[in-house]
């Protein structure tokens, strides 16, 4: 095959399944949250340094850019546990069908919402 | 490796347009992928208005009245016509599938028609396969098996008959392959689809004797676990097959021998 020969486009032009969406968003929440761990270990290391270490990173959290983290770690880690499960199935042979996989898809979706603003109303109750 | 931009040569220009002259007042238009080999151009996108009341009801109908009334020069691949040989695989829609099973009545709006995604192309819509050829025969797609007297039937009960239903149906157009991310970043490693269900029709076969050799020959980094269960394979399957099954099947059967 000659090299001038184009590419055909991939995936400027192929449609988004709730499947790929899914497993995509995997991905990155498990980037995301393996850079967030790396951050408390930081965190719990500061505070052996010393109080005002603690109430520097406090100050942070009270903020409204803090609480967005807070949030969207929280988010992060309940859609990779929702999307771990539905793979732990996939590695026993369940939930193949086309049909199941949707509806599991939209289960992780919708689900790591739901399980955020329960997770944020739990910890209301103890942290802030 | 993952390039999401395509190479400067693959860049995709605007090309004609196609006025309609038949005056239907059925109009729709049709977006087509084009790159000729012979002038050394970018690929381009052309337009053809298409009178829909004397068109079929299928994309490939369309695209033959596009090549019959309107401009011969394009090319793709086609021959039965109805879903058997896999030759008219393409990218409806934004979804991979035949052209001949699938209804332009079910695409709204514009109807825009590539190339299957990440090939090589040849010219228009034709890919070239040879790279998935070339891994489907290194799965070694035939059987294997030392019993000398082939005077006989070679009998296999209902129940290991049963299992080769959703694998053997499959008529190798790539749909499935091409619509795989994974195989879009690693084509030249990764297997893809197609071969993996393949290779787990060889391996599941009640009749082959090589299971063990198969299994090994298939269990590697790249080769296998590249399926990270994206499911595209599954989605753009027009035979209704769910090669990401036979990939997890795989899978669980090296987990559990």
């Amino acid at each position: 095959m000659k090299d001038n020969n184009p590419l055909s486009p991939h995936i400027q032009i192929y449609n988004w399944h709730i499947s790929s969406l899914v497993s995509i968003c995997h991905r990155i929440t498990g980037i995301i949250n393996i850079a967030i761990i790396t951050l408390i270990c930081f965190w719990v290391a500061l505070l052996l340094l010393g109080n005002s270490n603690y109430e520097l990173i406090q100050n942070f959290f009270g903020t409204f850019f803090g609480k967005f983290i807070i949030i969207g770690t929280v988010w992060s880690f309940s859609f990779q546990i929702l999307s771990e499960i539905r793979h732990l199935f996939w590695d026993l042979g369940l939930g193949f069908e086309l049909k199941t996989s949707n509806i599991t898809g939209l289960i992780v979706i919708f689900g790591s919402f739901i399980l955020t603003i329960f997770i944020f109303i739990l910890g209301k109750g103890f942290v802030l | 490796m993952v390039q999401i931009n395509l190479p400067q040569n693959s860049k995709v220009e605007k090309g004609e347009y196609y006025k309609d002259k038949t005056g239907s007042k059925n109009i729709r238009k049709v977006n087509i992928y084009r790159w000729d080999p012979s002038n050394g151009k970018n690929p381009r996108i052309d337009t053809y208005e298409v009178d829909m009341d004397n068109c079929p009801s299928k994309v490939l109908d369309l695209l033959n009245k596009i090549k019959n009334e309107i401009d011969p020069s394009i090319a793709y691949r086609r021959s039965c016509a109805h879903g058997v040989c896999g030759s008219c695989a393409m990218n409806m829609d934004g979804k991979n599938g035949l052209a001949c099973t699938k209804p332009h009545a079910e695409i709204k709006g514009e109807i825009n028609i590539y190339p299957l995604p990440h090939l090589k192309v040849q010219k228009d819509l034709i890919g070239d396969l040879n790279t998935l050829y070339k891994q489907y025969h290194s799965v070694e797609p035939w059987l294997k098996n030392s019993k000398k007297n082939n005077d006989k039937e070679n009998l296999q009960s209902i129940e290991d008959r049963s299992k080769l239903d959703g694998l053997y149906e499959c008529i190798m157009c790539a749909c499935c392959s091409t619509s795989c991310p994974s195989y879009w970043w690693n084509g030249d490693k990764y297997l893809g689809p197609a071969v993996l269900l393949q290779a787990y029709r060889w391996i599941i076969d009640s009749r082959d004797e090589e299971r063990k050799e198969r299994l090994k020959k298939v269990a590697d980094e790249l080769k296998l676990y590249r399926c990270h269960t994206i499911m595209n394979c599954t989605n753009a399957c027009p035979k209704g097959l769910n090669p990401a099954k036979a990939i997890a099947s795989i899978k669980k059967m090296l987990a559990t021998s």
